[in-house]
């Protein structure tokens, strides 16, 4: 079979073969080719060379000749040869966008070039077949920068960095000509006798069984004839590039781009005076003061004392305070007792919590691969969670922050430290750019396509989250709107080249540093060891089972070869000894190691061979005989019972450079890694240099085996002056404490985003942040204790009138929780909270309704940031709150009020049993008194006790429940003592109604 | 995420005023008049408007307010809602659709390296394999297709077959994204989403998008196939179950007594009155106590959606209901007329995992496949011409790619074929689509897309333009980028299969 299938790889021209057969079988009057003179040209003369002809020359692109249309213009060649879908041209005139105007082409000569480009492009020839005349002729020279992108998409898999198969790396001009064990692979000059062009054409490379496994794919005909020329015109070198030879073409990045104000470093600005000076409290509100004083307004009122305290609770920690808590404030009469409790609030472990889980929105964090059906699980990503969240509890600056999560695995050589909690936190930090969803575990979705999409999303990632600036379009083009050229772009991409590398990629299974803590590993072990000790007697059972059966499949595929051959391979055909437990149900049988000496050549030929048809494993088993799976079923599913058991070894899911010669980066045109452009250098956005120390990358004396770049892109981005990173933190606090951002696109400082709307102030803060050496916890300070923050959300007649959307903060906005601050404070609020921290992610159940929920413990639930990030089937409270999807990651969440929030608020399994919980412990409380538990309920619900008003309405509604319940108890004869059972029930429905009340989930 | 619309006199939702070409917009009350049931029609609009969805500038956080109020489109619609069919896994073109007798003569060769630039396992792919079903003519169009549809067979002149789609992946994942969002990757919004955001609901009481899975299980990429991504949460898709209470916690606690959830609704619509009392000007709290209002009708709407007991027996029969091979995707079909009829705009049915997917045993796999479906979707569109629904519902199917037109062959030696993105056929039926066309054809062999190609982009702007959108403006602002369905890619609508 196999060798019928390839058997076109041995004519020589195949082109033609396919060519020949399919005009025949289409019936087609016209048997030889269709050439660019008689079928194309004349199209194009009456349709395009007006504007792409001579002169004018529109994008510099020329369509005269079949030469020049693979030339190209800007936007990259109009034609790929061989393949009409990514041909330039094609997509252009089939959307219709050229020509433009009303003018189409007709459907007949759309279709009579694409199949001009379908069968090779072939030029003005004729039938290039029998031609002498050489097929390169009139086409420009090929550089080496022309084909190093060939080799670097289909060859260096194998042939590079990492692996070199036969000896052969195919990186640089010296090693091809050096060749691998069987000579040179390219003989300058001579391309019929250069072997890489040999075996590309006869197939023989990259090998047909290997390019799945490696994600790799054949060149094209196009590629293979620009290989074919760079060969025939003697394989030349190119200079190395420079970062001062890119600057040339393209657009440039000009001094009145640079004058932008985002791209400017904050100045600070004086402090305002204002009239009402009595009412400035920090810096703060004098600036927001000098706004509202110019327009005739002033601050609102301040709110209540406990309004206040729990708008603190949720804005720092993300729920509201406890009952004792709140009574504990009261009778705080101190004068500085709002700031006390500020910082008492500031120095709580659930500070972090909450914080951190604003971070890891900005990182796109979650805890599974999304992609695929199945939602593989991320087994160690927590650490960079616990990472993140003890960073926030220490409040660790923002700069150090940065860099750790940047390049920690560059500041200092893990491979030599011993092993710390802090250097696994520094490893974890980088954790920051492995966020996004990353299919490419599996062969066939990791070719390079989607492996450019994982770059980009994380570029995504850094650019929205830290630098505020869109740059996503420069990856097809120059940004239209911000002076972010295409070459910024792949510059940016270039840093992460050497921890990416599309082209030697490194698949997630093989992105983690196996390091954990000395306790870790023992723990994983002692865990283990009776596991895999079960699981090996388990699959010699299975084996014992397996052995008739694998004899007689192995018999029936033998049968199929000659005589000769048998014996040697049944030879060859073992199961291995000494396994570890969990691998052999996969293959039974394997192919025998054999060494690497001269007597056994035959028979290492013939284990390669033969390899498929040696090994046997369950699968094969199964399909072969139907009675095997019946038969060992039991064994089988005990077997995977204790796989499932199995804890994996710690490891750190890390972003690392993966050292050695870094492999070019090369600008795609229109985002197409096939159409490589120039090459680039590692480098920022060219628009970003007022006030910076330029970006350079130094080699690393501690770190030899990293190239430093991401380091240096840390260290660029953390200088003081920087004109976004201090704003764009900045902005994303403010935007969490006063409900919109200073600038109210939180991802977009640049020209298409929106102005601040208190440019001063948003300076102000960003130098002060600064100063105060990059403190959040200062800044959170200097926000919270302003008069601006402790307003009433109340609306006044003249704020209505002057600041109807409070731009100009005339009151304090007011809120829907957030779905994670919604979740704790349901379980803080019903006492079922379990504020064990850190560590692995609480799993999550599927209830019989579907509903999806945590697993709790005998201590209750953990906060929502300690169970699983799942991006399939999160826990369902959650998802119906706006929990964001990570697309890669989210900026700023959504806001929704739907019904469906309100059926599992109302109706869901969670709710409902945190609040019967709820009412049993205030019953243990304050006994069966209607007054006090209602009380009880509203301070811990409502962090306040109710009016007259609402004591007696929910006096009525807890006598209309209970009557209910009692008729329900009756009615099922129900064991329990009737009164007293439907007392609690009342009580429970009492508390679930008010967890469901707006008060309870809108912040005032 | 969002970033918010810049300049304040845009349009709603980042629809545009329509384009010169584009016929006359409506007014909203023209459009109600249009669409209009006497049960779903203006005066629901103004409640809808008052009560349901404010859109007060404070609302809650300063964010954008998004909901689902119907909104007017961009020029005057063929249709107001969709039934999408996917037909996830892959279905054979050139086994159901697209003859081609050539493979005959040239069975077991190879006769162009292109024909396995899409093979994703190189090492079993075969030569040309076959059809082994016979294709015939058709209705009065006497549109080709196999015998392993006879049921569909007596519709054709209904449908719209396209013969040259074509994807972007060889994969499941990606080329359903592509198939979903227009691109391969996991991040952007399905159509589904894209429509609701456009349009909005037509019915209060109903989600504008749902999805009715398959109870055998969920779809390869699983509930990211109905995601919203980065538009907001509102327009993702619901899962109504065909099985049980349709939606997650509609229906009250069944241990609570059958009286409590009304006296507790009470107690929580008097306290959240109270609170709303002393917060003047803050629509966004008169929304919320709406969105509880909501939830208890939906609890009837939902549920009554999806009660097939109300059909008549023939009904029941005509979708495959009593045989047990079609039942199940015959309930779904019946579900998704009962919930358009309703107002719903996007009703998007997937099916078990997988069953187009027929690397191997290809005949078994097909025979399945087609049993299970054929004469459900038949009668579906029988049943929607015979209720006057056809005219402006959009019935749209296919999968995310089909199949090549060699042989793949397994250990199992029972031949299949690998999957086939370059070539590939789907159909559209109903809302302004010109029944009997047969559009597009692949190259000799059925691999390729040759003739009148259509690619995705192609196919999500016909699909947005029959519902009255222009894909060009349907568009949505973030990071300062104006998202569309068709992202940059060129598209444009297949006029061709159009009335």
């Amino acid at each position: 079979m196999l060798i019928r299938v390839h058997s076109w790889f041995a004519f020589p021209s195949i082109l033609l073969t396919g060519l020949a057969l399919s005009s025949a079988a289409s019936g087609a009057e016209r048997s030889d080719l269709p050439t660019f003179k008689a079928d194309v040209l004349p199209i194009l003369a009456e349709n395009c060379l007006m504007c792409h002809g001579q002169e004018p020359r529109q994008g510099e692109l020329d369509l005269q000749s079949a030469a020049a249309l693979l030339q190209g213009g800007q936007s990259g060649p109009a034609i790929v040869a061989g393949s009409p879908d990514r041909s330039l041209i094609m997509e252009k005139l089939v959307s219709g966008q050229m020509p433009p105007g009303e003018a189409r082409l007709s459907p007949e000569d759309i279709d009579r070039i694409r199949r001009w480009i379908e069968r090779g492009a072939p030029r003005e020839y004729g039938r290039t077949a029998d031609g002498d005349v050489s097929p390169h002729s009139g086409l420009p020279a090929v550089s080496e920068k022309d084909v190093l992108p060939i080799f670097q998409v289909r060859c260096v898999a194998c042939h590079g960095k990492r692996r070199q198969e036969a000896g052969l790396d195919l990186r640089t001009r010296a090693s091809r000509l050096k060749g691998g064990r069987s000579g040179p692979a390219v003989l300058p000059g001579d391309p019929d006798q250069s072997p890489i062009i040999q075996k590309i054409e006869s197939g023989e490379m990259p090998p047909v069984e290997m390019q799945l496994a490696n994600s790799v794919r054949p060149p094209t005909a196009a590629e293979l004839q620009l290989l074919r020329r760079w060969i025939a015109g003697g394989a030349p070198s190119d200079p190395p590039i420079s970062a001062t030879a890119e600057g040339n073409g393209g657009p440039t990045v000009t001094e009145e781009d640079r004058k932008f104000w985002s791209f400017q470093p904050p100045v600070r600005p004086p402090v305002p005076e204002v009239l009402s000076s009595r009412l400035v409290r920090t810096p703060v509100d004098a600036f927001l003061l000098a706004r509202l004083e110019a327009r005739g307004l002033s601050f609102s009122p301040p709110a209540s004392r406990l309004r206040l305290l729990r708008r603190a609770y949720l804005d720092l920690v993300g729920m509201p305070p406890s009952a004792a808590e709140v009574e504990a404030y009261l009778q705080d009469r101190r004068p500085d007792a709002y700031e006390r409790m500020i910082e008492s609030l500031l120095s709580s472990s659930h500070y972090g919590e909450r914080w951190g889980r604003y971070w890891l929105d900005l990182a796109g964090y979650s805890d599974s691969e999304g992609f695929g059906a199945h939602d593989r699980f991320r087994p160690y990503a927590w650490r960079y969670r616990d990472y993140v969240i003890r960073s926030f509890n220490r409040d660790k600056p923002y700069s150090q922050f940065l860099m750790e999560q940047i390049a920690g695995d560059e500041l200092a050589d893990y491979r030599k430290e011993q092993v710390t909690p802090e250097l696994i936190d520094r490893l974890a930090a980088t954790g920051f750019l492995r966020t996004t969803p990353d299919p490419t575990d599996a062969p066939e979705r990791g070719f390079i396509a989607e492996r450019m999409n994982i770059i980009a999303d994380e570029i995504e990632v850094l650019t929205s989250a830290v630098m505020g600036l869109t740059v996503k379009c420069a990856r097809c083009h120059d940004h239209k709107y911000d002076p972010i050229p295409q070459k910024d772009y792949y510059r940016l991409s270039a840093i992460f080249q050497t921890s990416y590398d599309p082209y030697e990629w490194l698949p997630p299974k093989k992105r983690r540093i196996p390091i954990g803590l000395e306790r870790e590993n023992e723990e994983v072990a002692a865990h283990n060891r009776p596991l895999k000790a079960e699981i090996r007697s388990l699959e010699k059972g299975l084996l014992k089972e397996a052995v008739p059966f694998l004899d007689k499949l192995l018999e029936e595929r033998l049968a199929n070869l000659p005589e000769a051959l048998r014996q040697e391979l049944r030879a060859l055909a073992h199961t291995p000894q000494d396994y570890q437990g969990g691998e052999l149900s996969r293959k039974f049988l394997v192919v025998r190691e054999l060494p690497e000496d001269e007597s056994s050549q035959v028979r290492r030929y013939l284990a390669g061979k033969f390899k498929k048809t040696l090994q046997i494993g369950l699968a094969d088993l199964n399909r072969r005989f139907p009675e095997f799976g019946p038969k060992t079923e039991s064994l089988r599913k005990q077997l995977d019972e204790v796989k499932g058991k199995l804890r994996t070894e710690p490891y750190v899911r890390a972003l690392m450079d993966t050292g050695g010669r870094p492999s070019t980066t090369f600008l795609l045109k229109r985002g197409n890694h096939l159409s490589p452009g120039d090459a680039v250098t590692p480098g920022v956005p060219a628009v970003l240099t007022t006030g910076l120390t330029p970006y350079r990358v130094d080699p690393l004396k501690h770190a030899q085996e990293s190239s430093g770049r991401r380091l240096a892109l840390a260290r660029w981005l953390t200088q003081p002056g920087h004109p976004l990173t201090s704003r764009v933190l900045v902005n994303q606090v403010w935007l969490r404490h006063f409900g919109r951002g200073l600038v109210p696109s939180p991802s977009n400082f640049g020209r298409s985003g929106e102005p601040p709307t208190h440019p001063r102030l948003l300076d102000w803060l960003a130098t002060e942040f600064v100063n105060r050496g990059w403190s959040i916890k200062a800044l959170h300070r200097i926000m919270m204790t302003s008069t601006a923050y402790r307003q009433t959300s109340r609306i006044g007649p003249e704020a209505l009138e002057l600041d109807p959307e409070n731009i100009l903060l005339s009151r304090m906005r007011r809120g829907r929780m957030d779905a994670e601050a919604l979740y704790d404070s349901i379980l803080k609020v019903t006492g079922r909270l379990d504020p064990t921290p850190f560590g692995p992610a609480d799993a999550l159940e599927t209830k019989p309704n579907k509903e999806v929920v945590a697993k709790g413990s005998r201590a209750g639930f953990r906060r929502s940031i300690y169970t699983q990030q799942r991006r399939y089937d999160p826990v369902s409270l959650l998802e119906a709150y706006d929990l964001p999807r990570m697309t890669p990651n989210c900026v700023e969440r959504e806001n929704s009020t739907v019904a469906t929030q309100a059926l599992h608020m109302m109706n869901g399994t969670t709710v409902w049993e945190h609040s019967r919980y709820m009412a049993g412990r205030i019953i243990d409380r304050v006994g069966y008194d209607p007054r006090r538990q209602i009380g009880q309920a509203y301070l811990q619900a409502l962090s306040r006790e109710p009016t007259e008003w609402e004591l007696e309405r929910s006096r009525a509604a807890l006598e209309q429940f209970a009557g209910h319940w009692k008729s329900r108890l009756r009615d099922d004869r129900a064991p329990t003592p009737v009164h007293w059972a439907a007392q609690w029930r009342a009580l429970s429905s009492l508390c679930h109604t008010l967890l469901n009340s707006a008060e309870f989930s809108f912040v005032d | 995420m969002v970033v918010r619309r810049q300049s304040p006199p845009k349009p709603e939702h980042g629809m545009k005023q329509t384009s010169p070409t584009d016929s006359p917009r409506l007014s909203r009350r023209e459009w109600f008049a249009r669409s209009g049931s006497l049960l779903y029609g203006t005066a629901l609009a103004s409640i809808l408007g008052k009560e349901l969805f404010p859109t007060d500038p404070l609302l809650a956080s300063g964010g954008q307010s998004y909901d689902l109020r119907p909104r007017t489109p961009h020029f005057d619609p063929k249709a107001k809602a969709v039934i999408h069919l996917f037909m996830n896994g892959g279905p054979s073109q050139v086994d159901l659709f697209d003859p081609k007798p050539l493979l005959r003569k040239y069975a077991g060769t190879v006769p162009n390296r292109d024909l396995t630039s899409d093979i994703t396992s190189p090492t079993q792919s075969g030569g040309l394999l076959p059809s082994p079903y016979s294709f015939s003519r058709h209705g009065q169009s006497g549109m080709e297709l196999s015998e392993l549809l006879p049921h569909l067979a007596t519709r054709v002149d209904d449908i719209a077959l396209i013969r040259s789609m074509y994807g972007a992946h060889f994969n499941h994942e990606p080329a359903i994204f592509f198939m979903q969002t227009g691109r391969t990757v996991a991040t952007r919004p399905s159509v589904g989403a894209w429509v609701a955001y456009g349009l909005g609901t037509e019915n209060r009481n109903l989600p504008a998008y749902v999805v009715l899975d398959d109870p055998k299980g969920l779809p390869v990429n699983g509930i990211a196939n109905w995601q919203s991504a980065w538009l907001p949460p509102v327009y993702q898709g619901t899962r109504f179950r065909a099985e049980g209470p349709p939606v997650l916690n509609l229906d009250p606690r069944p241990e609570w007594p059958a009286p409590l959830a009304k006296a507790q609704r009470s107690l929580l619509h008097d306290l959240d009155r109270a609170h709303r009392r002393e917060r003047p000007h803050e629509s966004y709290l008169e929304g919320r106590i709406a969105s509880y209002e909501l939830a208890a009708r939906m609890q009837l709407a939902a549920s009554d959606a999806l009660d097939l007991s109300k059909e008549t027996d023939k009904t029941r029969e005509m979708y495959g209901l009593n045989r047990e091979e079609t039942a199940s995707y015959g309930r779904r079909c019946l579900m998704a007329r009962r919930l358009v009829e309703r107002g719903v705009r996007f009703v998007q049915l997937y099916i078990e995992s997988q069953i187009w997917d027929a690397h191997s045993d290809l005949d078994k796999m097909l025979r399945y496949s087609c049993g299970k479906t054929d004469l459900p979707v038949a009668a579906l569109l029988t049943d929607l011409k015979q209720r006057g629904l056809l005219d402006s519902t959009l019935v749209v199917w296919g999968g995310e790619f089909g199949r090549l037109p060699l042989s793949q062959t397994q250990a199992s030696g029972v031949s299949g074929r690998d999957h086939g993105p370059s070539g590939f056929s789907v159909w559209m039926a109903g809302g302004g689509v010109q029944g009997g066309t047969t559009y597009g054809a692949t190259d000799e062999f059925g691999h390729k897309a040759v003739e009148n190609r259509v690619s995705v982009h192609d196919f999500h702007a016909t699909i947005l333009h029959q519902l009255g959108m222009n894909f060009r403006d349907l568009a949505y602002e973030r990071h300062g980028l104006h998202e569309r369905l068709t992202d940059q890619f060129p598209a444009r609508v297949v006029s061709e299969v159009l009335v």
